[in-house]
């Protein structure tokens, strides 16, 4: 008996939202984005989706399936049936967009968010006047590579732990690494231009690290990375001055000075005496249940000397 | 069965009881447990974010311990697993690196080769040690127990660098539990983040996420989430009381450590696993089991 | 009424580099309107790279060099003089690339990297990995962002207005609320692209390459100028026709039939897999029809082979290309060649285009460029890494000529416009109303159909004849679709109607000129005149639709400096 897939589709017509269901004969090494088109060609014209290069360069069909962000045009039919165990697929539009209809979103406004970050090189370091060219070596164009593989699907946006939290306080991942690709760029003079917005309105140190737009980035883009790095970057430009820059660096003190956390201390370095204090009913909660030791201080690790000379040695070449 | 074991700083500090709960499991199984010694922090994705070199320096240093006692490393802690697993993989594919965090090495009179294995006690339990052999092990089947199994990120997310199993639907924490004979609810935050690494500069974000993880699971009908992350399981229960003030509702579940709920099932006295030492009361779960 | 200097149509690398260049007279109002996002474009679909004679890599390498390449590429049939302009302007355009943030793969000294490439007689073709038409698709839009140039995204043209030989405006629809608009301008660009899609699945193209603008400037009354010359590009993935960038013979990839051999020894000695692309698909063509290639049932193909360029350069040069491979054939090029077979890939024909140093049509105030242009350079073969140049230069040039004609025309006439978009809406209403009929899809199968079976690459006089009238009869046809979503938002069954529409309308002119153009030239190669003939087919055809009547005609190409000459490889 052939076999029957099911896609279940939710759709929207400008007013209301609906699931519907579509029965396609299954057919082997197909693509999710094969099924779409055989439901509009061959059940309902009104089925809304976009789609254009095919070949998981343009970004334009990124859709959800089973409440996963992905390329459908190279996602593998027979692979979501198989990870997912059934015959029926979940599609549904981006999440964190506003939809236009069925599996179409609206992107008007990340391009608008997208500008804040400067995406473009600033100045003229290398080449007076304007002409000629840059020099860059093959290493310094590595650093960009990953970065400028991003194709603006929006895949990382839909999946973001934190942009979902905080629509307007959190940029859209893709957003830190356009930051980081000109932040990053040798030729450019001004990176803080690019830094800055994340810094201030992107929310750079409230990623969560869930790595989900790395895990789904159809292209093996990096924004998490590229966070990680930006956040490097911010310090070493003197931007230290807030919560998870000291949060940072009291990890790297106490990894240097005893090679372990603490965690009594670790608000107070953070958070510096005044918030700390707040916090005082929570450390009195765990103090009742034998979850805080307040007078436990670790005493140095085995082999501290062998971390300090590591880290001496590095930071000596990092200001190299 | 011997593992090269990294705790991890909380199990020194606020998650003790995990430390408890895996001395005791690890015992009644028969996997022996050799300390690293030395091992440091693992940096926690904080200790990169100022300087990603000494990140992997640090790592290459905990694996380079552990190869020289000869033993894969267990880890007990999803972010330690990601940091280790991180530098590891780093390394082993890059020689340049490679070369230059042994030079640094040297200083503390340690190589990296790449020889040590990375696992976490999940993987251990379902690949290692097996489903079928634990099943014997079991004294105390966890019968009534509905139960929400909650992964936490750095367990299955990058896939590239954990490599696992497949991070869209994963499948090891509810072969355990349901090995344990309890009953696995349908859970949709099972993949969603506690939000641990940023409560600081998103406080209440990251509140009231955490805290609507707990409530979807008490709305499934569970008795409790089981995490194989103490850093999950100290954001989910740790801070039950704060972040009420944000979602206005209660939200009380009691959050197990997964080894807590593997000792149970092995017939461990829940003082042994630690289990008095949970913000949120666990006391009308065990009755359940009892 | 939406009222601006200049429009630009088509946001990909033609569109948004004509752009950037009109924007930079403040005095002038300037508009883009695209049917998808910029990004979305398929300029960033192509690969390898983008021809620049800096002599890098080759220090004999020489902009005459480059001129002679693209002449003898295009079987003599591109206008040397257009040429001339073209490989001059190459190498600023791509240093303006790199200034504006391309970021360009590197060589030791830190400048652009070229690599080889088919057809060309040095490595010229500098290249970002195989990503090329993708960083550079980026950093235009990018640029465009910066100098906040106007978007209308996801607007559609229905219509090029034209009122007794003067340009009017544009009729376009904003898809997302379905309202259609005129636009009145004094000038515009139309960089929309190929229409590969006549071919639909057997292409390298995106689904949307309709060729829009192209037809909207047939109807409306410009010449198509040589149609007939269809670019099957030689690897496409055997199973969805997918590109495989030309980068991968330019790296060293060997090209394999079934027994092991690498057969572009018998057909480009010299060469070998860096013959242009016109001569290998025929090479791996008669590879298949001799019974040399791999497969079966019906599915033949030959082998692209990488592996021996190890791991290392396959993961730094061709990441995309594994990507691919990986993705849609199952197979990581690391260990196992490559499936492949020819696809329809470029349009060598398009827009006839009047005057190269502004991009000018035979209608004052319409200027074109990029794949939907043909000014001719490529002549009856475009060169790899040609495309990518082509829309830089002539965006750049149809940028500032269309600023000219801004100066110097005046606005249309808002009646004319409004008359038309009347018209539209009518048609938009109809469409969403009629409730049965032929579905659009079945009629643009059947076009492809018998495009690829008898317009493809090989061809004779009776399969085009066969060609041409089922294209006719499908004409008539198309005339009872109906869409089946009576929806204003988003109603891309109604976009897919016109395209189809459009398709069907270029797919004629391609018929006729091939069947006309009695030997063989480039791309175009017929089995029954297998030779080129220069005492009578050295010349541009051109088609004019005149109401339904298409007239064919011919005009001289401009030979300056390079006498035609057989050529080898």
């Amino acid at each position: 008996m052939a076999m029957e897939i099911v896609y279940r589709v939710k759709r929207f017509d400008g007013e209301k939202s609906y699931y519907q269901e579509y029965s396609i004969p299954y057919e082997k090494d197909r693509t999710i984005l094969w099924g779409l088109i055989k439901i509009r060609d061959e059940i309902d014209p009104t089925l809304s989706f976009r789609s254009a290069c095919r070949s998981a360069i343009c970004g334009s069909c990124a859709i959800r399936v089973n409440s996963n962000a992905l390329l459908a045009c190279k996602t593998s039919l027979d692979k979501q049936l198989a990870l997912y165990q059934t015959n029926i697929l979940t599609l549904e539009p981006l999440a964190n967009f506003p939809v236009i209809r069925d599996l179409v979103v609206d992107w008007e406004n990340k391009f608008k968010h997208m500008t804040e970050v400067k995406p473009w090189l600033i100045g003229e370091k290398d080449c007076p006047g304007g002409t000629g060219y840059y020099r860059q070596s093959p290493d310094e164009f590595l650093e960009i590579s990953n970065p400028t593989d991003c194709i603006l699907c929006g895949c990382c946006v839909s999946e973001c732990t934190q942009h979902t939290n905080l629509r307007d306080e959190f940029y859209e991942p893709f957003i830190f690494t356009k930051s980081w690709r000109f932040t990053a760029d040798s030729r450019d003079n001004s990176p803080k231009a690019h830094l800055l917005p994340v810094l201030n309105e992107g929310g750079l140190w409230k990623c969560v690290r869930c790595q989900q737009c790395i895990t789904k980035c159809p292209k093996g883009v990096r924004p998490a990375d590229h966070i990680s790095r930006l956040r490097c970057s911010s310090m070493n430009y003197g931007f230290t001055d807030n919560l998870g820059t000291r949060h940072a660096q009291a990890f790297a003190e106490y990894i240097q000075k005893t090679g372990r956390l603490n965690e009594v201390t670790l608000p107070l370095k953070t958070e510096g005496i005044f918030r700390t204090l707040k916090r005082i009913p929570f450390a009195l909660r765990l103090l009742r249940k034998g979850k805080l030791r307040p007078l436990y201080f670790p005493s140095p690790i085995q082999g501290i000397e062998g971390i300090r000379k590591i880290y001496n040695r590095l930071r000596k070449e990092e200001k190299k | 069965m011997k593992y090269a074991f990294f705790p991890g700083c909380t199990l020194e500090g606020a998650a003790a009881e995990n430390l408890l709960a895996i001395k005791k499991v690890t015992e009644i199984l028969g996997i022996e447990l050799e300390e690293i010694p030395g091992w440091s922090c693992c940096g926690a994705t904080h200790l990169q974010d100022t300087n990603e070199l000494l990140g992997i320096t640090i790592n290459a240093r905990n694996i380079s311990l552990a190869e020289k006692i000869g033993l894969p490393i267990l880890t007990v802690c999803n972010t330690c697993t990601l940091m280790l697993k991180t530098a590891k993989q780093r390394l082993d594919n890059d020689d340049q690196l490679k070369t230059t965090v042994n030079k640094a090495l040297s200083e503390a009179n340690l190589e990296y080769h790449g020889t040590s294995g990375i696992t976490h006690l999940l993987w251990v339990l379902l690949k290692d040690y097996g489903l079928a052999n634990l099943k014997e092990k079991i004294v105390r089947p966890l019968k009534n127990l509905k139960t929400a199994c909650y992964y936490g990120c750095h367990i299955i997310r990058p896939p590239e660098t954990l490599g696992f199993e497949d991070p869209h639907n994963p499948r090891s924490l509810e072969l355990i539990v349901e090995a344990l004979g309890a009953k696995v609810v349908d859970y949709p935050a099972r993949l969603d983040c506690c939000g641990f690494h940023a409560l600081f500069p998103a406080e209440k974000a990251v509140l009231k996420m955490s805290g609507t993880h707990c409530l979807v699971a008490k709305n499934t009908g569970a008795d409790c989430l089981v995490t194989p992350c103490p850093l999950c399981q100290m954001q989910l229960d740790m801070y039950q009381p704060d972040r009420e003030k944000y979602l206005c509702t209660e939200t009380k579940i009691p959050v197990l450590h997964l080894p807590q709920l593997v000792g149970l099932a092995l017939g461990a006295s829940p003082k042994e696993l630690g289990l008095n030492h949970h913000i949120v009361d666990t006391k009308a779960l065990l009755n359940k089991i009892s | 009424m939406l009222t601006y200097d200049v429009v630009i149509v088509g946001g990909g690398g033609a569109g948004m580099r004509a752009a950037l260049e009109a924007a930079r007279d403040k005095s002038l109002q300037v508009a883009v309107f695209s049917k998808t996002y910029p990004t979305r474009s398929h300029t960033g679909a192509a690969q390898g790279g983008i021809n620049g004679a800096f002599a890098f890599k080759d220090p004999t390498d020489s902009i005459e060099k480059h001129f002679k390449d693209t002449v003898k590429g295009s079987d003599f049939l591109g206008d040397q003089n257009a040429i001339d302009f073209f490989v001059n302007e190459c190498p600023e355009c791509i240093l303006e690339l790199e200034r504006m943030g391309v970021p360009f793969s590197r060589d030791e000294f830190g400048r652009i990297a070229q690599r080889p490439f088919g057809g060309a007689s040095s490595p010229r073709t500098c290249y970002s990995a195989d990503k090329t038409g993708h960083v550079i698709l980026h950093t235009l839009y990018e640029q465009c962002l910066k100098h906040g140039v106007k978007f209308y995204n996801e607007w559609f043209l229905l219509e090029l207005v034209v009122d007794k030989g003067r340009f009017q405006g544009l009729i376009v629809q904003n898809m997302h609320d379905g309202c259609i608009h005129p636009v009145n301008t004094k000038s515009v660009v139309i960089a929309t692209g190929g229409f590969g899609r006549i071919y639909w699945n057997r292409t390298t193209n995106a689904l949307n390459m309709t060729g829009d603008g192209t037809a909207a400037c047939f109807n409306a009354g410009i010449p198509l100028k040589d149609p007939e010359f269809v670019q099957f590009h030689p690897t496409g993935l055997a199973g969805t026709g997918i590109l495989m960038s030309e980068a991968s013979r330019g790296e060293g990839g060997y090209l394999i039939n079934k027994n092991g051999e690498r057969f572009m020894s018998r057909y480009a000695p010299e060469k070998m897999e860096l013959g242009p692309r016109d001569l290998v698909s025929r090479a791996i063509e008669t590879e298949i029809r001799e019974g040399r290639g791999v497969g079966g049932n019906g599915n033949f193909y030959v082998l692209l082979d990488l592996r021996h360029l190890g791991k290392k350069k396959i993961l730094e040069r061709l990441p995309q290309i594994r990507e691919l491979a990986i993705d849609f054939e199952n197979l990581d090029p690391i260990e196992h060649p490559i499936p492949i077979r020819p696809s329809c890939h470029y349009m060598m024909g398009g827009i006839h285009v009047s005057d190269h140093t502004t991009c000018s049509t035979p209608v004052p105030g319409i200027h074109a460029a990029g794949e939907c242009a043909c000014v001719s350079i490529h002549g009856a073969n475009r060169l790899g890494g040609n495309s990518l140049a082509d829309v830089i230069v002539f965006g750049k040039a149809a940028g500032k000529g269309a600023c000219l004609s801004a100066k110097e025309l005046s606005s249309g006439a808002e009646p004319i416009l409004l008359k038309r978009t009347a018209y539209w809406e009518e048609k938009f209403r109809t469409m969403r109303e009629k409730g049965h009929g032929l579905k659009v899809a079945e009629v643009r199968d059947r076009l492809a159909a018998t495009m690829w079976n008898n317009v493809g690459i090989f061809r004779t006089e009776k399969e085009m004849e066969k060609a041409l009238s089922e294209v006719e009869e499908l004409l008539q046809e198309y005339n009872s679709c109906y869409i089946g979503d009576s929806s204003t938002k988003y109603n891309s069954a109604f976009i897919q109607y016109v395209e189809t529409g459009n398709l069907l309308n270029l797919a004629k002119a391609v018929a006729l000129a091939a069947i006309a153009r009695k030997e063989s030239r480039g791309c175009h190669a017929r089995d029954d005149y297998p030779t080129r003939d220069d005492a009578n087919f050295l010349k541009h055809s051109t088609v004019t639709k005149i109401g339904d009547e298409y007239k064919l005609s011919y005009i001289p190409v401009t030979i300056t400096k390079y006498q035609p000459e057989e050529r080898r490889y």
